[in-house]
Protein backbone atom coordinates (compact mmCIF):
# COMPACT_ATOMS: atom_id res chain seq x y z
CA UNK A 1 0.00 0.00 0.00
CA UNK A 2 2.02 3.16 -1.08
CA UNK A 3 1.49 6.40 0.44
CA UNK A 4 -0.97 7.87 -1.65
CA UNK A 5 -3.57 4.38 -1.45
CA UNK A 6 -2.86 5.11 2.63
CA UNK A 7 -3.87 8.86 2.44
CA UNK A 8 -6.84 8.43 0.20
CA UNK A 9 -8.29 5.79 2.65
CA UNK A 10 -8.18 8.20 5.50
CA UNK A 11 -9.71 11.18 3.80
CA UNK A 12 -12.49 8.16 2.19
CA UNK A 13 -13.21 7.37 5.72
CA UNK A 14 -13.64 11.30 7.00
CA UNK A 15 -15.94 11.96 4.16
CA UNK A 16 -18.10 8.94 4.15
CA UNK A 17 -18.58 9.00 7.61
CA UNK A 18 -19.51 12.92 7.40
CA UNK A 19 -21.54 11.78 4.62
CA UNK A 20 -23.55 9.39 6.75
CA UNK A 21 -23.34 11.75 9.89
CA UNK A 22 -25.01 13.99 7.87
CA UNK A 23 -27.73 11.85 6.81
CA UNK A 24 -29.01 10.72 9.91
CA UNK A 25 -28.67 14.22 11.83
CA UNK A 26 -31.20 15.25 9.14
CA UNK A 27 -33.69 12.36 10.35
CA UNK A 28 -32.89 13.02 13.85
CA UNK A 29 -33.89 16.63 13.86
CA UNK A 30 -36.79 16.01 11.27
CA UNK A 31 -39.92 14.68 13.61
CA UNK A 32 -42.36 14.61 10.79
CA UNK A 33 -40.04 11.73 9.50
CA UNK A 34 -41.31 9.05 11.95
CA UNK A 35 -42.80 6.02 10.55
CA UNK A 36 -44.09 4.33 13.52
CA UNK A 37 -47.53 3.51 13.60
CA UNK A 38 -48.97 3.43 17.57
CA UNK A 39 -50.69 -0.01 17.00
CA UNK A 40 -53.21 -0.44 19.25
CA UNK A 41 -54.38 3.33 19.29
CA UNK A 42 -53.68 3.77 15.20
CA UNK A 43 -53.51 1.03 12.44
CA UNK A 44 -52.94 0.47 8.69
CA UNK A 45 -55.98 1.49 6.37
CA UNK A 46 -56.89 -2.82 5.54
CA UNK A 47 -56.60 -2.70 1.34
CA UNK A 48 -59.48 -3.34 -0.34
CA UNK A 49 -58.94 -7.10 -1.23
CA UNK A 50 -57.41 -7.62 1.96
CA UNK A 51 -57.74 -11.39 2.61
CA UNK A 52 -58.06 -11.64 6.47
CA UNK A 53 -59.86 -14.12 8.93
CA UNK A 54 -62.77 -16.15 6.62
CA UNK A 55 -66.10 -15.43 7.60
CA UNK A 56 -68.69 -18.18 6.05
CA UNK A 57 -72.35 -16.78 5.67
CA UNK A 58 -74.16 -19.98 6.51
CA UNK A 59 -77.78 -18.66 5.73
CA UNK A 60 -76.57 -18.50 1.84
CA UNK A 61 -74.06 -21.72 2.44
CA UNK A 62 -75.16 -23.94 0.43
CA UNK A 63 -72.99 -26.89 1.95
CA UNK A 64 -71.55 -27.86 -1.03
CA UNK A 65 -68.21 -29.06 -0.43
CA UNK A 66 -66.50 -27.05 -2.79
CA UNK A 67 -64.40 -25.36 0.28
CA UNK A 68 -63.26 -28.17 1.93
CA UNK A 69 -62.27 -30.00 -1.16
CA UNK A 70 -59.92 -27.19 -2.75
CA UNK A 71 -58.32 -25.99 0.40
CA UNK A 72 -55.13 -27.26 0.50
CA UNK A 73 -53.90 -27.41 3.96
CA UNK A 74 -57.24 -28.76 5.53
CA UNK A 75 -58.42 -26.10 7.67
CA UNK A 76 -61.88 -26.27 6.80
CA UNK A 77 -64.59 -29.27 8.12
CA UNK A 78 -68.15 -29.34 7.57
CA UNK A 79 -70.60 -31.65 8.19
CA UNK A 80 -73.96 -31.91 6.33
CA UNK A 81 -77.33 -33.83 5.94
CA UNK A 82 -80.09 -33.82 3.44
CA UNK A 83 -83.23 -32.16 4.61
CA UNK A 84 -86.80 -32.70 4.47
CA UNK A 85 -86.88 -30.06 1.51
CA UNK A 86 -84.09 -32.40 -0.86
CA UNK A 87 -81.38 -29.02 0.22
CA UNK A 88 -78.52 -29.85 2.16
CA UNK A 89 -78.51 -28.93 5.63
CA UNK A 90 -75.05 -27.91 7.80
CA UNK A 91 -74.57 -29.62 10.76
CA UNK A 92 -71.09 -27.35 11.03
CA UNK A 93 -69.17 -24.80 9.47
CA UNK A 94 -65.31 -24.96 11.43
CA UNK A 95 -62.38 -23.08 10.00
CA UNK A 96 -59.14 -24.47 11.44
CA UNK A 97 -57.93 -20.51 11.63
CA UNK A 98 -54.72 -21.17 13.07
CA UNK A 99 -53.69 -23.80 9.96
CA UNK A 100 -55.67 -21.10 7.29
CA UNK A 101 -53.01 -19.81 4.91
CA UNK A 102 -54.99 -17.39 3.68
CA UNK A 103 -54.57 -18.04 -0.53
CA UNK A 104 -58.16 -17.45 -0.67
CA UNK A 105 -58.81 -20.69 -2.91
CA UNK A 106 -62.07 -21.51 -1.09
CA UNK A 107 -63.31 -18.14 -1.51
CA UNK A 108 -62.77 -17.71 -5.27
CA UNK A 109 -64.56 -21.45 -5.46
CA UNK A 110 -67.41 -20.65 -3.64
CA UNK A 111 -70.46 -20.67 -5.74
CA UNK A 112 -72.60 -18.69 -4.09
CA UNK A 113 -69.84 -16.11 -3.06
CA UNK A 114 -71.25 -17.03 0.63
CA UNK A 115 -67.38 -17.86 2.26
CA UNK A 116 -65.20 -14.38 2.37
CA UNK A 117 -62.15 -12.66 3.37
CA UNK A 118 -63.04 -10.16 6.13
CA UNK A 119 -60.29 -7.52 7.20
CA UNK A 120 -59.72 -9.04 10.92
CA UNK A 121 -56.36 -10.11 11.56
CA UNK A 122 -55.79 -10.12 15.16
CA UNK A 123 -56.27 -12.90 17.69
CA UNK A 124 -54.03 -14.49 19.98
CA UNK A 125 -55.55 -17.40 22.23
CA UNK A 126 -53.52 -19.33 24.82
CA UNK A 127 -54.90 -22.76 23.24
CA UNK A 128 -54.75 -23.84 19.70
CA UNK A 129 -58.52 -24.96 20.25
CA UNK A 130 -59.50 -21.72 20.70
CA UNK A 131 -58.51 -21.05 17.17
CA UNK A 132 -60.86 -23.01 15.35
CA UNK A 133 -63.87 -20.25 14.48
CA UNK A 134 -67.26 -21.94 14.49
CA UNK A 135 -69.85 -21.28 12.21
CA UNK A 136 -72.65 -22.26 13.89
CA UNK A 137 -72.96 -22.11 17.19
CA UNK A 138 -75.67 -25.63 17.76
CA UNK A 139 -74.33 -28.87 18.37
CA UNK A 140 -74.30 -30.61 15.16
CA UNK A 141 -76.05 -33.65 16.95
CA UNK A 142 -78.97 -31.89 17.74
CA UNK A 143 -79.16 -30.00 14.26
CA UNK A 144 -79.01 -33.89 12.53
CA UNK A 145 -81.34 -35.36 15.43
CA UNK A 146 -84.09 -32.25 14.26
CA UNK A 147 -83.20 -32.80 10.39
CA UNK A 148 -84.31 -36.56 11.39
CA UNK A 149 -87.25 -35.77 13.15
CA UNK A 150 -88.28 -33.63 10.11
CA UNK A 151 -87.53 -35.99 7.21
CA UNK A 152 -89.25 -38.93 9.41
CA UNK A 153 -92.28 -36.95 10.11
CA UNK A 154 -92.53 -35.99 6.07
CA UNK A 155 -91.72 -39.61 5.23
CA UNK A 156 -94.62 -40.76 7.61
CA UNK A 157 -97.27 -38.15 5.49
CA UNK A 158 -95.89 -39.19 2.71
CA UNK A 159 -96.71 -42.93 3.61
CA UNK A 160 -100.52 -41.81 5.11
CA UNK A 161 -100.50 -40.16 1.86
CA UNK A 162 -99.84 -43.36 -0.03
CA UNK A 163 -102.27 -46.00 2.59
CA UNK A 164 -104.74 -43.38 1.39
CA UNK A 165 -104.23 -43.72 -2.04
CA UNK A 166 -104.36 -47.24 -2.05
CA UNK A 167 -107.20 -46.95 -0.40
CA UNK A 168 -109.17 -44.93 -2.75
CA UNK A 169 -107.99 -47.02 -5.26
CA UNK A 170 -109.36 -50.20 -3.70
CA UNK A 171 -112.31 -48.76 -3.96
CA UNK A 172 -112.71 -47.56 -7.05
CA UNK A 173 -110.75 -50.67 -8.68
CA UNK A 174 -109.51 -48.99 -11.60
CA UNK A 175 -107.58 -51.61 -13.38
CA UNK A 176 -104.59 -49.66 -15.33
CA UNK A 177 -104.29 -48.18 -12.28
CA UNK A 178 -102.86 -50.73 -10.47
CA UNK A 179 -99.26 -50.62 -11.24
CA UNK A 180 -98.50 -47.17 -10.47
CA UNK A 181 -100.01 -47.82 -6.95
CA UNK A 182 -97.75 -50.98 -6.07
CA UNK A 183 -94.75 -48.86 -7.27
CA UNK A 184 -96.08 -45.90 -5.31
CA UNK A 185 -95.99 -47.97 -1.79
CA UNK A 186 -92.59 -50.07 -2.63
CA UNK A 187 -91.15 -46.10 -2.92
CA UNK A 188 -92.85 -44.73 0.50
CA UNK A 189 -91.90 -48.16 2.33
CA UNK A 190 -88.25 -47.46 1.50
CA UNK A 191 -88.04 -44.00 2.30
CA UNK A 192 -89.41 -44.92 5.90
CA UNK A 193 -86.72 -47.55 6.22
CA UNK A 194 -84.19 -45.09 5.29
CA UNK A 195 -85.61 -42.04 8.03
CA UNK A 196 -85.62 -44.72 10.43
CA UNK A 197 -82.50 -46.10 9.99
CA UNK A 198 -79.78 -42.88 9.93
CA UNK A 199 -82.18 -39.64 10.64
CA UNK A 200 -81.58 -39.44 7.32
CA UNK A 201 -79.19 -39.42 4.67
CA UNK A 202 -81.56 -39.38 1.73
CA UNK A 203 -84.47 -38.38 3.74
CA UNK A 204 -85.63 -35.33 1.53
CA UNK A 205 -85.88 -37.39 -1.38
CA UNK A 206 -87.87 -40.14 0.20
CA UNK A 207 -90.22 -37.21 1.42
CA UNK A 208 -90.21 -35.90 -2.12
CA UNK A 209 -90.52 -38.84 -3.87
CA UNK A 210 -93.71 -40.15 -1.50
CA UNK A 211 -96.20 -37.07 -2.42
CA UNK A 212 -95.07 -36.73 -6.37
CA UNK A 213 -96.37 -40.84 -6.17
CA UNK A 214 -99.13 -40.24 -4.44
CA UNK A 215 -101.07 -37.71 -6.82
CA UNK A 216 -99.75 -40.36 -9.53
CA UNK A 217 -102.20 -42.94 -8.06
CA UNK A 218 -105.11 -40.61 -7.29
CA UNK A 219 -105.78 -40.18 -11.38
CA UNK B 1 -10.12 16.67 50.98
CA UNK B 2 -8.19 17.29 54.55
CA UNK B 3 -8.08 21.14 53.66
CA UNK B 4 -12.01 20.80 53.35
CA UNK B 5 -12.40 19.02 56.06
CA UNK B 6 -10.08 21.81 58.05
CA UNK B 7 -12.23 24.27 57.01
CA UNK B 8 -15.32 22.55 57.76
CA UNK B 9 -14.04 21.92 61.16
CA UNK B 10 -13.28 25.77 61.55
CA UNK B 11 -17.00 26.58 60.21
CA UNK B 12 -18.82 24.61 62.49
CA UNK B 13 -16.82 24.24 66.33
CA UNK B 14 -19.20 21.69 67.51
CA UNK B 15 -16.83 19.37 65.10
CA UNK B 16 -13.40 20.16 67.09
CA UNK B 17 -13.87 17.45 69.36
CA UNK B 18 -13.82 14.73 66.37
CA UNK B 19 -10.60 14.03 65.16
CA UNK B 20 -9.60 15.28 61.85
CA UNK B 21 -9.52 12.11 60.30
CA UNK B 22 -13.14 10.85 60.67
CA UNK B 23 -13.84 14.06 59.37
CA UNK B 24 -12.05 13.55 56.23
CA UNK B 25 -13.47 9.87 55.97
CA UNK B 26 -16.90 11.46 56.61
CA UNK B 27 -15.98 14.09 53.56
CA UNK B 28 -15.01 11.28 51.51
CA UNK B 29 -18.06 8.68 51.84
CA UNK B 30 -20.49 12.64 50.77
CA UNK B 31 -18.40 13.27 48.02
CA UNK B 32 -18.27 9.40 46.72
CA UNK B 33 -22.05 9.29 47.10
CA UNK B 34 -22.93 12.41 45.34
CA UNK B 35 -20.58 11.44 42.39
CA UNK B 36 -21.85 7.91 42.47
CA UNK B 37 -25.77 9.62 42.62
CA UNK B 38 -24.72 11.90 40.02
CA UNK B 39 -22.77 8.77 37.57
CA UNK B 40 -26.38 6.32 37.98
CA UNK B 41 -28.69 9.36 37.67
CA UNK B 42 -26.14 10.24 34.16
CA UNK B 43 -26.15 6.26 33.50
CA UNK B 44 -30.01 5.95 33.70
CA UNK B 45 -31.31 9.10 31.99
CA UNK B 46 -28.68 8.09 29.54
CA UNK B 47 -29.59 5.15 28.61
CA UNK B 48 -33.18 6.75 27.63
CA UNK B 49 -31.50 9.46 25.91
CA UNK B 50 -29.38 6.81 23.56
CA UNK B 51 -33.26 5.02 22.89
CA UNK B 52 -34.55 8.72 22.40
CA UNK B 53 -31.90 9.40 19.56
CA UNK B 54 -31.72 6.07 18.41
CA UNK B 55 -35.51 6.22 17.68
CA UNK B 56 -35.10 9.94 15.96
CA UNK B 57 -32.42 8.91 13.81
CA UNK B 58 -33.94 5.59 12.54
CA UNK B 59 -37.26 7.11 11.58
CA UNK B 60 -39.02 5.80 14.72
CA UNK B 61 -40.73 6.57 18.16
CA UNK B 62 -38.26 5.00 20.79
CA UNK B 63 -39.71 4.55 24.38
CA UNK B 64 -43.10 6.05 24.55
CA UNK B 65 -45.19 4.24 27.14
CA UNK B 66 -43.72 4.59 30.88
CA UNK B 67 -44.41 7.94 32.49
CA UNK B 68 -45.27 11.48 29.98
CA UNK B 69 -43.08 10.67 26.95
CA UNK B 70 -41.82 7.69 28.07
CA UNK B 71 -39.34 9.53 30.71
CA UNK B 72 -39.73 7.12 33.67
CA UNK B 73 -38.45 4.32 30.94
CA UNK B 74 -35.30 4.62 32.86
CA UNK B 75 -36.81 3.74 36.14
CA UNK B 76 -38.84 0.94 35.07
CA UNK B 77 -35.73 -0.53 33.49
CA UNK B 78 -33.77 -0.26 36.86
CA UNK B 79 -36.46 -1.58 38.56
CA UNK B 80 -36.83 -4.68 36.20
CA UNK B 81 -33.27 -4.80 36.62
CA UNK B 82 -33.15 -5.05 40.24
CA UNK B 83 -35.84 -7.41 40.74
CA UNK B 84 -34.71 -10.47 37.98
CA UNK B 85 -33.33 -13.79 39.05
CA UNK B 86 -29.45 -13.65 39.29
CA UNK B 87 -28.80 -16.86 37.48
CA UNK B 88 -25.41 -17.94 37.58
CA UNK B 89 -24.42 -20.58 34.58
CA UNK B 90 -23.56 -24.35 35.71
CA UNK B 91 -20.61 -24.74 34.74
CA UNK B 92 -19.42 -21.16 35.47
CA UNK B 93 -16.42 -20.15 37.48
CA UNK B 94 -18.42 -18.83 40.04
CA UNK B 95 -15.91 -16.40 41.54
CA UNK B 96 -14.83 -14.76 38.91
CA UNK B 97 -18.23 -14.64 37.07
CA UNK B 98 -19.13 -12.87 40.33
CA UNK B 99 -16.31 -10.62 40.65
CA UNK B 100 -16.17 -9.61 37.03
CA UNK B 101 -19.10 -7.15 36.78
CA UNK B 102 -17.39 -5.13 40.23
CA UNK B 103 -14.11 -4.91 37.96
CA UNK B 104 -16.17 -3.26 35.00
CA UNK B 105 -17.90 -0.88 37.65
CA UNK B 106 -15.32 0.06 39.88
CA UNK B 107 -12.82 0.20 36.46
CA UNK B 108 -15.65 3.09 35.24
CA UNK B 109 -16.77 4.24 38.59
CA UNK B 110 -13.20 5.30 39.59
CA UNK B 111 -12.41 7.54 36.60
CA UNK B 112 -15.08 9.86 38.07
CA UNK B 113 -12.71 10.60 40.78
CA UNK B 114 -10.81 12.90 38.77
CA UNK B 115 -13.32 14.48 36.23
CA UNK B 116 -12.94 18.40 36.76
CA UNK B 117 -16.70 19.38 37.22
CA UNK B 118 -16.28 22.95 38.24
CA UNK B 119 -13.81 25.48 39.50
CA UNK B 120 -13.25 23.53 42.65
CA UNK B 121 -15.84 20.63 41.97
CA UNK B 122 -13.61 17.81 41.63
CA UNK B 123 -13.46 14.92 44.34
CA UNK B 124 -9.35 14.51 43.96
CA UNK B 125 -7.55 16.96 41.55
CA UNK B 126 -4.22 14.09 41.46
CA UNK B 127 -1.45 15.56 39.84
CA UNK B 128 -1.31 12.50 37.45
CA UNK B 129 -4.98 12.95 36.51
CA UNK B 130 -5.14 11.81 32.86
CA UNK B 131 -2.63 8.74 33.83
CA UNK B 132 -4.85 7.79 36.48
CA UNK B 133 -7.58 7.81 34.07
CA UNK B 134 -5.97 5.69 31.63
CA UNK B 135 -4.93 3.22 34.17
CA UNK B 136 -7.82 2.51 36.28
CA UNK B 137 -10.00 2.38 33.21
CA UNK B 138 -7.71 -0.54 32.35
CA UNK B 139 -9.59 -2.42 34.96
CA UNK B 140 -12.63 -2.36 32.43
CA UNK B 141 -10.60 -4.86 30.59
CA UNK B 142 -9.68 -6.89 33.04
CA UNK B 143 -13.25 -7.20 34.12
CA UNK B 144 -14.77 -7.79 30.91
CA UNK B 145 -12.20 -10.60 30.18
CA UNK B 146 -12.59 -12.29 33.36
CA UNK B 147 -16.98 -12.27 32.63
CA UNK B 148 -15.93 -13.78 29.03
CA UNK B 149 -13.88 -16.40 30.66
CA UNK B 150 -15.83 -17.23 33.66
CA UNK B 151 -19.22 -17.66 32.21
CA UNK B 152 -18.21 -20.67 30.10
CA UNK B 153 -19.77 -19.78 27.10
CA UNK B 154 -18.04 -19.68 23.83
CA UNK B 155 -19.64 -16.18 22.28
CA UNK B 156 -18.83 -14.76 25.98
CA UNK B 157 -15.66 -15.98 25.48
CA UNK B 158 -15.13 -14.81 22.01
CA UNK B 159 -16.61 -11.04 23.08
CA UNK B 160 -14.02 -11.45 25.80
CA UNK B 161 -11.47 -11.71 23.61
CA UNK B 162 -11.91 -9.47 21.59
CA UNK B 163 -12.35 -6.47 24.04
CA UNK B 164 -8.59 -7.98 25.37
CA UNK B 165 -7.35 -7.35 21.99
CA UNK B 166 -9.26 -4.07 21.21
CA UNK B 167 -9.06 -2.09 24.60
CA UNK B 168 -5.82 -2.90 24.20
CA UNK B 169 -4.91 -1.60 20.62
CA UNK B 170 -7.06 1.15 21.19
CA UNK B 171 -5.30 2.69 24.58
CA UNK B 172 -1.93 3.64 23.07
CA UNK B 173 -4.06 6.37 20.63
CA UNK B 174 -5.72 7.29 23.18
CA UNK B 175 -3.40 8.27 25.57
CA UNK B 176 -1.28 8.99 21.88
CA UNK B 177 -3.96 11.68 21.09
CA UNK B 178 -4.48 13.10 25.02
CA UNK B 179 -0.60 14.16 25.57
CA UNK B 180 -0.88 17.04 23.37
CA UNK B 181 -3.03 18.41 26.10
CA UNK B 182 -0.64 17.34 29.12
CA UNK B 183 2.21 19.05 26.84
CA UNK B 184 0.25 22.28 26.29
CA UNK B 185 -0.81 22.55 29.78
CA UNK B 186 2.91 21.18 31.29
CA UNK B 187 0.52 19.29 33.61
CA UNK B 188 -1.19 16.12 34.15
CA UNK B 189 -3.71 17.14 36.39
CA UNK B 190 -6.85 17.92 34.73
CA UNK B 191 -7.88 21.05 36.59
CA UNK B 192 -4.52 22.53 35.19
CA UNK B 193 -5.83 21.36 31.82
CA UNK B 194 -8.67 23.14 32.00
CA UNK B 195 -6.87 26.31 33.48
CA UNK B 196 -4.39 26.35 30.90
CA UNK B 197 -7.36 27.03 28.17
CA UNK B 198 -8.96 29.48 30.00
CA UNK B 199 -8.09 33.40 29.42
CA UNK B 200 -9.62 36.41 27.14
CA UNK B 201 -9.84 34.21 23.86
CA UNK B 202 -12.95 32.62 24.57
CA UNK B 203 -13.61 29.12 22.64
CA UNK B 204 -10.60 30.27 21.03
CA UNK B 205 -8.31 29.50 24.12
CA UNK B 206 -9.49 25.74 23.62
CA UNK B 207 -6.85 23.46 22.85
CA UNK B 208 -8.65 22.04 20.00
CA UNK B 209 -7.81 25.48 18.11
CA UNK B 210 -4.59 25.77 19.59
CA UNK B 211 -2.72 24.71 16.34
CA UNK B 212 -4.05 22.33 13.21
CA UNK B 213 -2.54 18.96 14.86
CA UNK B 214 -4.35 19.23 18.31
CA UNK B 215 -7.48 20.33 16.18
CA UNK B 216 -6.48 16.87 14.42
CA UNK B 217 -5.80 15.29 17.96
CA UNK B 218 -9.19 15.65 18.59
CA UNK B 219 -10.71 13.65 16.49
CA UNK B 220 -8.25 11.00 16.85
CA UNK B 221 -8.83 11.28 20.59
CA UNK B 222 -12.42 10.96 20.13
CA UNK B 223 -12.74 8.23 17.73
CA UNK B 224 -9.97 6.29 19.37
CA UNK B 225 -12.09 6.34 22.60
CA UNK B 226 -14.80 5.86 20.58
CA UNK B 227 -13.46 2.24 20.07
CA UNK B 228 -11.55 2.12 23.57
CA UNK B 229 -14.99 2.50 25.61
CA UNK B 230 -16.74 -0.74 22.81
CA UNK B 231 -19.19 2.13 21.24
CA UNK B 232 -21.21 0.62 18.36
CA UNK B 233 -18.86 1.29 15.29
CA UNK B 234 -16.38 -0.47 17.29
CA UNK B 235 -18.71 -2.70 19.88
CA UNK B 236 -17.57 -5.94 18.25
CA UNK B 237 -16.97 -7.32 22.42
CA UNK B 238 -20.54 -7.08 22.91
CA UNK B 239 -21.74 -7.44 18.79
CA UNK B 240 -25.44 -8.39 19.61
CA UNK B 241 -25.81 -9.88 15.45
CA UNK B 242 -22.94 -12.47 15.55
CA UNK B 243 -21.99 -13.08 19.84
CA UNK B 244 -25.82 -12.44 20.76
CA UNK B 245 -24.39 -9.92 23.86
CA UNK B 246 -20.65 -10.69 23.86
CA UNK B 247 -19.15 -11.60 27.13
CA UNK B 248 -22.51 -10.27 29.18
CA UNK B 249 -24.12 -13.05 27.55
CA UNK B 250 -24.77 -15.07 30.44
CA UNK B 251 -25.37 -12.25 32.86
CA UNK B 252 -28.95 -11.10 34.36
CA UNK B 253 -30.36 -9.09 37.22
CA UNK B 254 -28.31 -6.64 38.92
CA UNK B 255 -24.95 -7.99 37.51
CA UNK B 256 -26.34 -7.29 33.99
CA UNK B 257 -26.99 -4.30 35.17
CA UNK B 258 -23.45 -3.10 36.70
CA UNK B 259 -22.12 -4.01 32.77
CA UNK B 260 -24.73 -1.66 31.82
CA UNK B 261 -24.11 1.16 33.52
CA UNK B 262 -20.53 1.21 33.35
CA UNK B 263 -20.93 1.07 29.65
CA UNK B 264 -22.54 4.66 30.04
CA UNK B 265 -20.34 5.79 32.88
CA UNK B 266 -17.38 5.12 29.98
CA UNK B 267 -19.28 6.87 27.79
CA UNK B 268 -19.31 10.19 29.92
CA UNK B 269 -16.01 9.53 31.03
CA UNK B 270 -14.98 9.90 27.59
CA UNK B 271 -16.99 13.16 26.87
CA UNK B 272 -15.43 14.33 29.77
CA UNK B 273 -12.10 14.00 29.04
CA UNK B 274 -12.42 15.25 25.82
CA UNK B 275 -14.08 18.30 27.02
CA UNK B 276 -11.30 19.37 29.71
CA UNK B 277 -8.74 18.47 27.75
CA UNK B 278 -9.88 19.91 24.41
CA UNK B 279 -13.17 21.56 24.76
CA UNK B 280 -12.01 24.22 27.51
CA UNK B 281 -13.89 22.08 30.73
CA UNK B 282 -15.27 24.17 32.57
CA UNK B 283 -13.91 27.51 31.47
CA UNK B 284 -17.07 29.74 30.71
CA UNK B 285 -16.24 31.96 27.21
CA UNK B 286 -14.79 35.31 27.98
CA UNK B 287 -15.42 35.21 31.62
CA UNK B 288 -13.53 34.54 34.62
CA UNK B 289 -15.77 31.49 36.62
CA UNK B 290 -12.89 31.77 39.28
CA UNK B 291 -13.67 35.21 40.14
CA UNK B 292 -17.13 34.79 40.84
CA UNK B 293 -18.31 33.98 44.83
CA UNK B 294 -17.47 30.25 45.29
CA UNK B 295 -21.24 28.99 44.99
CA UNK B 296 -21.62 31.10 41.76
CA UNK B 297 -18.79 30.11 40.06
CA UNK B 298 -18.90 26.77 40.65
CA UNK B 299 -22.42 26.47 39.55
CA UNK B 300 -21.83 28.24 36.71
CA UNK B 301 -18.74 26.69 35.93
CA UNK B 302 -20.56 22.89 36.63
CA UNK B 303 -23.41 24.12 34.05
CA UNK B 304 -20.77 25.08 31.20
CA UNK B 305 -19.23 21.46 31.74
CA UNK B 306 -21.90 19.51 32.23
CA UNK B 307 -23.46 21.50 28.97
CA UNK B 308 -20.32 20.50 26.93
CA UNK B 309 -19.87 17.03 27.72
CA UNK B 310 -23.14 16.20 27.44
CA UNK B 311 -23.01 17.62 23.87
CA UNK B 312 -20.25 15.29 23.49
CA UNK B 313 -22.07 12.11 24.69
CA UNK B 314 -24.76 12.82 22.03
CA UNK B 315 -22.47 13.48 19.22
CA UNK B 316 -20.95 10.12 20.32
CA UNK B 317 -24.56 8.40 20.43
CA UNK B 318 -25.43 10.13 16.74
CA UNK B 319 -21.98 8.07 15.74
CA UNK B 320 -23.18 5.12 17.37
CA UNK B 321 -26.60 4.80 15.68
CA UNK B 322 -24.73 5.91 11.95
CA UNK B 323 -22.08 3.62 11.62
CA UNK B 324 -22.17 0.22 10.80
CA UNK B 325 -19.92 -2.64 12.97
CA UNK B 326 -15.83 -3.08 11.94
CA UNK B 327 -14.78 -6.18 11.21
CA UNK B 328 -12.37 -7.74 13.57
CA UNK B 329 -9.56 -7.34 10.89
CA UNK B 330 -11.02 -3.62 9.88
CA UNK B 331 -11.05 -2.83 13.97
CA UNK B 332 -7.08 -4.14 14.35
CA UNK B 333 -5.62 -2.34 10.84
CA UNK B 334 -7.64 0.76 11.60
CA UNK B 335 -5.84 1.00 15.19
CA UNK B 336 -2.69 -0.10 14.47
CA UNK B 337 -2.23 1.29 10.58
CA UNK B 338 -4.09 4.25 11.20
CA UNK B 339 -4.75 5.59 14.84
CA UNK B 340 -1.00 5.07 16.30
CA UNK B 341 0.88 6.52 13.16
CA UNK B 342 -1.18 9.55 12.96
CA UNK B 343 -1.24 10.17 16.93
CA UNK B 344 2.49 9.81 17.20
CA UNK B 345 2.93 12.25 14.40
CA UNK B 346 0.38 14.22 15.84
CA UNK B 347 2.47 14.35 18.78
CA UNK B 348 5.79 15.32 17.00
CA UNK B 349 4.12 18.11 15.29
CA UNK B 350 2.89 19.63 18.76
CA UNK B 351 5.60 19.10 20.42
CA UNK B 352 7.70 20.71 17.47
CA UNK B 353 4.65 23.65 17.35
CA UNK B 354 5.56 24.14 21.22
CA UNK B 355 9.03 24.07 20.34
CA UNK B 356 9.19 26.05 17.66
CA UNK B 357 6.20 29.15 19.03
CA UNK B 358 7.39 28.70 22.59
CA UNK B 359 4.04 27.40 23.38
CA UNK B 360 1.62 29.74 21.61
CA UNK B 361 -0.93 28.32 19.54
CA UNK B 362 -2.63 30.30 16.91
CA UNK B 363 -5.22 31.95 18.14
CA UNK B 364 -2.76 33.61 20.45
CA UNK B 365 -0.15 34.66 17.87
CA UNK B 366 -3.14 36.48 16.08
CA UNK B 367 -4.30 38.09 19.29
CA UNK B 368 -0.90 39.12 20.11
CA UNK B 369 -0.71 40.95 16.79
CA UNK B 370 -3.16 43.67 17.94
CA UNK B 371 -1.87 43.62 21.16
Amino acid sequence: MGLKAYLNDIVEAVVTTAKGMRITARYGVDPKEEVTLQYPEERWEIPKDYRGFLHNDIKTCTACNMCVKTCPVDCISLESVRGADKKMVLCSYDINIGRCMYCGLCVEVCPVNSLKHTSGYEMASADRGEMILHFIAEDAAEIKARVARQVAEAAAKAAEAAKAAEASKAAEVPKPADLSADLSSVAAKAAKEEAAKAGGDDPKAAKAEAPKAAPEKKE
Amino acid sequence: MEALALSLVNAVPPLAGVPLWTVTLLLMVVVAAVILVFALTFEGVGSLVLRKVAGDIQARIGPNRVGPNGILQFVADGVKLVLKEDIIPANADRLLFKLAPYFVFVGSFAAFVVVPFGVGLIAADLNIGIYYVMAVTSLVVVGILLAGWSSNNKWALLGGMRAASQIVSYEIPVGMALIPAVLIAGSLSLQDIVRSQGGLLGIFGWNVFHNPFTFFSFFLYFTAAQAETNQTPFDLPEAESELVSGYNVEYSGIRFGLFFLAEFGDMFIVAALATACFLGGWNVPFFHAATLPWIWGNLLSLGVFLAKAFAMVLVMMWVRWTLPRLRVDQLMRMAWKFLVPLTFVNLLGVSLWLLVFRGKGIPGMIASLFG
